[in-house]
């Protein structure tokens, strides 16, 4: 993998002379701007079910809401899950994200100063949006939606709020009604709609009241007095509402209010920044004493109290079945963390957020995050990996990091961790290293030999800028094989897939390297963590193999290489699926001699060039993914 | 592709050097070098008296190089940082060597301006068309002769408008500009210089600034494999100003040794606030209208070469009216009314002839009320007691002491302490008083200037400089009262600088010429390191160069820095003393004027800083060491200027200047989600000045003759390549954009 170049040195090819001057004078150049990446990062093995969004806010004004998703059925966290699933959305998710929630087969996340409900399916991919003016929060009933706005669609000289009614097959807004200052959290109860009024942009004229909407006529019936500056409203499941009021930060001291048939039934003087309520259980965060404590709704008994007192700002909440999901938002303009217990208070594992993480929404139902449920034949076979056998790298500056060795981590290890990135539709990447670095996967079947191309196998190569027959490739060779002693292991006669250069006079068949611990001296400033693969006990290895002829150019002080034309992992971008198929018709044994293979059980990929070039290090296959193009055919 | 790029630039200086041919200016000797002798001497005697001298941009340069504001053109000078949210009307602020931008004080003919609200300066809203000189010292102003308070900021920015310079027999001056540009700018400026008397004599200058302010910006992204992401156009909005400033000063020499003046400033403007572009939201409705007005005056006298004084005086009146009808956001509209009365006394005893040591005294007083107009509004119709507004209230007293050693120009050395103390009072019982303790604050500074005797010193100047300074940076009122945000428990933040800097200037040959004439706009321009106000000699066919080259390193630590942080509850914020910075930077410029045959020259500015300012305020934070937000490691700008002078004197000139500001952080954390591309703008100009009467040639200079009337074009293309780029992450920048200006001088 170019290390640098695919981020960095993307130069302006244009303005050769300027660029020329600045390299000499600064080093560092302006370069194509890449949409922001998506990190996964194994946090836990303690896995759980469903998936959980984590919505960051961002600052004001610096268009840094983020939505992150836990998996967590294996245990993976994923830092801009919405940009990786909508890298075309103009501006990225938005300016200050303030809710999101599942409703259906739906999320939908409110982003305050984008002026919008963000519209996406269970796996974050967009649908839709609804532009409302400072939008707060989110609440459902039946097909309808609805949003508080602390500004109604024409402007009221009292500065009063607004609620919006959305269809949510249209998602047209369909009615709106004024309520009280400010709006904040709302929820619906049978037919009435409740929505407390903060009044938190009048300082020293909090407003104080919960507005009662009646939905068939979509009108305030009344306001209920609660207590100064309500913010957030839930209900129990006695459908009773509790109410958190921040009181003035003065002399108006915080309460949490509870609600029955529209009176208020109980009254609890504390602090309350979030409140979560699952069950018979409601976790009330006390923002200013930093602790979360737990009461049974039934009787309003403490259940127990738990020390936050390592927070710096306890800020979103969420119950499930499984644990409680606290977060941390630091200083507000820095990650944030996200932690999960058990309700025994026994913390479960923690990871690194955006900024400000306040929202959180667990998303459970039938939805399949990898793959595409309504194309696959996922009845009989899954057409991605499922199995990775074998992952050898040659030494390289992403090996140990791509997938990313731990002390105590052996070859089975590795391969767990290469099925993690690249097996099922993840994405991940796994790099093969130096020359001769491989790796052997399989999938939850036999490949066919069917008409056409087979075996589609993914990598990171690109095309460059403008240009049809240069990019970044690195090609790596496709072996297959059978099971043939129906041990299920791939130690079997290995079939090269015959590609473009087989017989080009500069292939090397009998090319061979040895890489040893000794040798493992740091060469990539980008890349200082070992290049030996740590994983393995003995101190050297040798590959063996075929090496291609070099096809690296400088184009425009960009290094580049001549794109082959088939027959090669990594070679060709993604998008051009039969550039990146595979025939297995084109297998050959040993001797070059076609053999025909009427299905394969392994696939194995090989570095194929052995090249190394400043500033970008060597050139490594990288894989990301395989698919069997039979399924479903 | 490292080696491509040697290859590349080498190409390009060689295509720059094979330019020269085409036209050059040299100094005009044969006109006017002598100007009024008390203020030959006064000017001399303040240069001596720098230990370190400062970066320099003089009124010839000012107008060859690309620059509309202040801010603009102290992009050019090194371990600064601009911070510009972009447009005509822009907020333009400057950050020098990563203190922070409250650290740095601008003095607007010596006097500070201030903004008591929130301590910054909007450096866009200054024109560079009536100003002489811009100075930037690091550390101080190294002269003891000064007031109290010029020892109290990190860096200062002195500002010094047009003097009037009059020939013998000369009674009048006057100059009429117009301006045109992108953005729909429309900048007339007019001013005049009369003299009343011998000594009497009396400025004027007026502009009027006006922009529509609407650009095209690009955004665009693209996905890891090269295809396009996202690519749109849009419109800047809300973007005008409209701006008027009018000026006017009195100065009287009334001796060999002293002079009085009086000068009288007004800027009103209103403006749109285009503010940040972000995922559906392209237009803003923030608006805000101001109008500062100041009354300065100095006097300033010398005895027997003893003992010299120096009173200020300033009242300064400053109104701002903020409003926002943005229907998507809750309505605000804000007043604010801000006072500001200043007196200095500062003295200066010249001991002996190697020893100077002066006393000085400030004294100012701030108010700020502030109104909120809905509120009025509000409380009026339903009938309730109007509320009055907010008022704070702020005393400062600086009392300042310092000595200066001059071992024959060999070693000079200053020594000055400062005492501070500010109080600061709100109107209710409400809002708290605060009372700190006088803070110290000392300075040293030192020189050594091996060849200053030498038989070579006027070809060749070697000078190691070296300077220790701590200074505070006051909270304001907005750090103290704002609503949300205030905290009047606060501290002052704590700057402490150290800076060794090496100098060498060398030319060709001896070619002392007497000081120009400041209304001689072809005097030479470079402000050579050594700041002897010293042009090569262009007369004739004359070759020769100069050359002056520098290095600083410097280590700087902000402690107590005052950050906003939030209170736990909601989005409430309040100011804490929370945050340590770590600044170590090395600054470099090279100037180099080389002058050619056929009376071309060619001049070169060089400037690089390297910073590294990191957080280390606390282990345990994500960011800790982390490079400090839009601080780049690496920037730096590159000015080649071609000037060409005809027989009459007419002077042509090429411009060509850019600037490089590397990648930065938008954040404290250092990661790829804050992470801001480098930026660069290639900027030319193209200038001619005629003279529309021709001078009697070999006139005397003491003899009375007829003026010439000066006739001046110049356009500017800036943003060259049309790069689209952010100096603050979402705001994004113009791209490339014409000035033309047209000038008569009388």
């Amino acid at each position: 993998m170019h290390s640098s170049s695919k981020i960095l040195n993307r130069v302006v090819g244009r303005w050769s002379l300027v660029v020329g001057l600045c390299v000499l004078l600064f080093s560092s150049c302006r370069t194509d701007e890449v949409v922001y990446p998506t990190i996964g990062t194994h946090v836990t093995d303690q896995v759980g079910t469903g998936g959980l969004y984590i919505l960051c806010e961002g600052n004001m004004g610096s268009n840094k809401a983020r939505l992150d998703y836990m998996n967590l059925r294996t245990g993976d966290y994923y830092t801009n899950w919405y940009g990786a699933q909508n890298p075309t959305q103009l501006k990225e998710l938005g300016d200050v994200g303030n809710d999101v929630q599942q409703y259906g087969g739906r999320l939908y996340a409110v982003i305050n100063c984008s002026h919008k409900v963000e519209v996406m399916d269970l796996r974050a991919r967009h649908i839709g949006q609804i532009d409302i003016p400072n939008c707060r929060y989110l609440a459902f009933h039946g097909d309808k939606l609805y949003v508080s706005a602390y500004v109604g669609s024409v402007a009221s000289p009292d500065l009063l709020g607004a609620v919006y009614e959305i269809d949510t097959a249209s998602l047209q807004i369909t009615r709106e009604v004024r309520v009280g200052h400010q709006p904040d959290e709302l929820q619906v109860v049978e037919d009435r709609l409740y929505v407390c009024n903060s009044g938190g942009y009048l300082t020293d004229r909090y407003d104080s009241t919960v507005s009662v909407i009646d939905l068939g006529s979509f009108t305030e019936l009344r306001k209920i007095p609660v207590g100064l500056n309500p913010t957030r409203l839930r209900v129990d499941r006695q459908q009773r509402m509790w109410v958190c009021c921040q009181g003035d930060y003065k002399q108006r001291k915080p309460e949490v209010v509870v609600l029955e048939n529209e009176q208020v039934v109980h009254h609890m003087e504390m602090p309350c920044a979030n409140i979560a309520i699952h069950g018979g259980t409601a976790a009330i965060l006390n923002g200013e004493d930093k602790e979360l404590v737990l009461y049974a709704t039934a009787d309003y008994s403490e259940q127990a109290r738990w020390s936050l007192a390592g927070y710096e700002h306890p800020y979103g909440l969420l119950l499930t079945d499984e644990g409680v999901y606290l977060t941390d938002a630091k200083n507000y303009v820095s990650s944030g963390v996200l932690h999960c217990y058990r309700y025994d208070g026994q913390e479960q594992w923690h990871t690194l957020t955006g900024d400000i993480p306040g929202h959180l929404c667990h998303v459970t139902g039938e939805y399949e995050l990898h793959g595409d449920t309504a194309q696959q034949d996922t009845a009989t076979h899954s057409p991605y990996i499922t199995r990775v056998y074998e992952y050898l790298p040659g030494m390289g500056q992403f090996v140990n990091v791509l997938p990313k060795y731990e002390e105590g981590d052996d070859r089975e290890a590795m391969c767990r961790k290469c099925e993690a990135a690249i097996a099922g539709n993840a994405g991940g990447v796994v790099s093969l290293g130096g020359w001769g670095g491989y790796i052997t996967f399989g999938f939850d079947h036999a490949v066919q030999n069917g008409e056409g191309r087979d075996l589609q196998i993914l990598g990171n190569a690109y095309r460059m800028t403008g240009s049809e027959i240069y990019g970044s490739s690195e090609p790596g060779i496709v072996l297959v094989s059978r099971d043939d002693n129906r041990n299920g292991l791939p130690d079997d006669t290995w079939y090269e897939l015959k590609g473009c250069l087989y017989a080009d006079p500069e292939t090397r068949h009998d090319y061979s390297r040895t890489y040893t611990r000794a040798g493992d001296t740091l060469q990539n400033p980008f890349h200082q963590q070992p290049y030996y693969p740590q994983w393995l006990t003995e101190d050297s290895y040798t590959l063996r193999g075929a090496l291609l002829p070099t096809q690296t150019e400088t184009i425009n002080g960009q290094v580049v290489q001549r794109i082959l034309d088939y027959g090669y992992a990594d070679n060709r971008p993604n998008t051009d699926t039969p550039g990146t198929s595979f025939d297995l018709s084109w297998a050959i044994d040993a001797n070059g001699n076609p053999i025909s293979l009427p299905y394969v059980d392994f696939v194995r990929v090989y570095t194929a060039v052995d090249e190394t070039h400043s500033p970008i290090g060597e050139l490594s296959t990288e894989i990301t993914g395989a698919v069997d193009l039979g399924v479903g055919r | 592709m490292r080696i491509k790029g040697y290859i590349l630039a080498g190409l390009l200086c060689v295509c720059v050097t094979g330019m020269h041919a085409q036209d050059v200016a040299v100094p005009d000797t044969a006109d006017t070098r002598h100007r009024e002798m008390d203020e030959v001497t006064i000017t001399a005697r303040a240069l001596e008296k720098d230990v370190i001298v400062p970066q320099t941009l003089k009124a010839e340069e000012l107008e060859r190089l690309n620059a509309l504001s202040v801010a603009d053109a102290l992009r050019y000078f090194s371990g600064v940082q601009l911070k510009d949210y972009g447009g005509v009307g822009g907020i333009k602020t400057i950050n020098v060597r990563s203190m922070g931008s409250q650290h740095t004080a601008v003095y607007y003919n010596g006097v500070q301006l201030g903004n008591a609200q929130n301590g910054q300066v909007d450096l866009g809203r200054f024109s560079l068309d009536n100003m002489e000189e811009i100075q930037l010292y690091n550390g101080q102003k190294s002269d003891i002769f000064q007031s109290a308070r010029e020892f109290g900021a990190a860096g200062n920015v002195y500002l010094t408008t047009r003097k009037p310079y009059f020939r013998k027999g000369e009674k009048v001056h006057a100059h009429g500009q117009m301006r045109f540009g992108s953005f729909g700018l429309a900048n007339p400026n007019v001013g005049a210089d009369v003299r009343l008397t011998d000594g009497l004599s009396l400025t004027m200058d007026a502009e009027y600034v006006h922009a529509h302010g609407r650009y095209p910006f690009r955004y665009r992204r693209v996905l890891p494999t090269g295809e396009t992401a996202y690519d749109t156009t849009a419109i800047r909005q809300n973007g005008d100003v409209n701006a008027v400033r009018t000026e006017l000063g009195l100065h009287h020499y009334y001796s060999t040794t002293g002079f009085w003046r009086l000068h009288g400033y007004n800027y009103w403007s209103e403006r749109g606030i285009p503010g940040a572009i972000v995922n559906n939201v392209w237009r803003n409705g923030e608006r805000l209208r101001d109008r500062n007005s100041f009354v300065q005056g100095q006097w300033q006298d010398r005895w027997r070469n003893r003992w010299q004084t120096r009173v200020l005086v300033k009242y300064a009146n400053d109104y701002t009216h903020y409003w926002n009808y943005d229907d998507k956001l809750l309505p605000a509209d804000n007043e604010y009314l801000q006072q500001e009365v200043y007196l200095s006394l500062a003295n200066q005893v010249t001991i002996t002839k190697w020893w100077d040591v002066s006393v000085a005294y400030d004294y100012q007083y701030n108010s700020l009320a502030r109104e909120n107009l809905l509120l009025v509004e509000s409380q009026k119709t339903a009938s309730l007691k109007v509320e009055s507004p907010e008022r704070y209230y702020r005393h400062s007293h600086w009392l300042s002491a310092a000595t200066a050693i001059n071992v024959k120009d060999y070693l000079r050395m200053q020594a000055s302490v400062l005492m501070t103390a500010v109080n600061n009072k709100g109107q209710s019982d409400q809002v708290p008083s605060t009372k700190d303790k006088p803070k110290f604050t000392p300075g040293v500074f030192f020189s050594l200037r091996p060849f200053a005797h030498s038989s070579i010193r006027s070809l060749y100047d070697l000078s190691l400089n070296a300077f220790y300074k701590q200074s505070y940076r006051y909270p304001t009122f907005n750090d103290l009262y704002y609503t949300d945000m205030g905290n009047a428990n606060l501290r002052p933040e704590l700057a402490r600088q150290h800076s060794v800097e090496l100098a060498y200037r060398v030319e060709s040959q001896k070619s002392k010429v007497e000081s120009r004439v400041g209304y001689d706009r072809s005097a030479s321009g470079v402000g050579n390191a050594c700041g002897y106000d010293r042009s090569a000699s262009g007369v004739g066919n004359a070759c020769g160069y100069e050359l002056s080259v520098s290095a600083a390193y410097y280590y700087n630590r902000v402690t107590d820095k005052i950050i906003a942080y939030p209170k736990g509850q909601q989005f409430r914020w309040t100011m804490l003393n929370l945050g340590e910075v770590k600044i170590n930077g090395v600054d470099a410029k090279a100037d180099l004027s080389l002058y050619l045959p056929l009376q071309f020259v060619l001049r070169t500015r060089l400037n690089y800083t390297y910073q590294t300012a990191i957080d280390v305020t606390n282990p345990s934070d994500t960011y800790y060491r982390h490079q400090i937000p839009y601080i780049p490691r690496h920037s730096g700008s590159a000015v080649v200027g071609l000037e060409w002078t005809s027989r009459r004197g007419d002077h042509y000139g090429l411009n060509y200047s850019f600037i490089y500001v590397g990648e930065r952080y938008s954040q404290q954390e250092n990661t790829v989600y804050n992470y801001v591309q480098p930026w660069y703008t290639h900027d030319m100009s193209l200038y001619g000045e005629w003279a529309l009467s021709s001078q009697p040639s070999g006139a005397s200079e003491h003899s009375e003759k007829r003026q010439p009337v000066w006739l001046k074009a110049n356009i500017e293309i800036n943003n060259l390549l049309g790069q689209d780029y952010e100096v603050i992450q979402n705001y994004p920048m113009p791209k490339q954009n014409v000035r033309c200006t047209v000038a008569v001088r009388y």
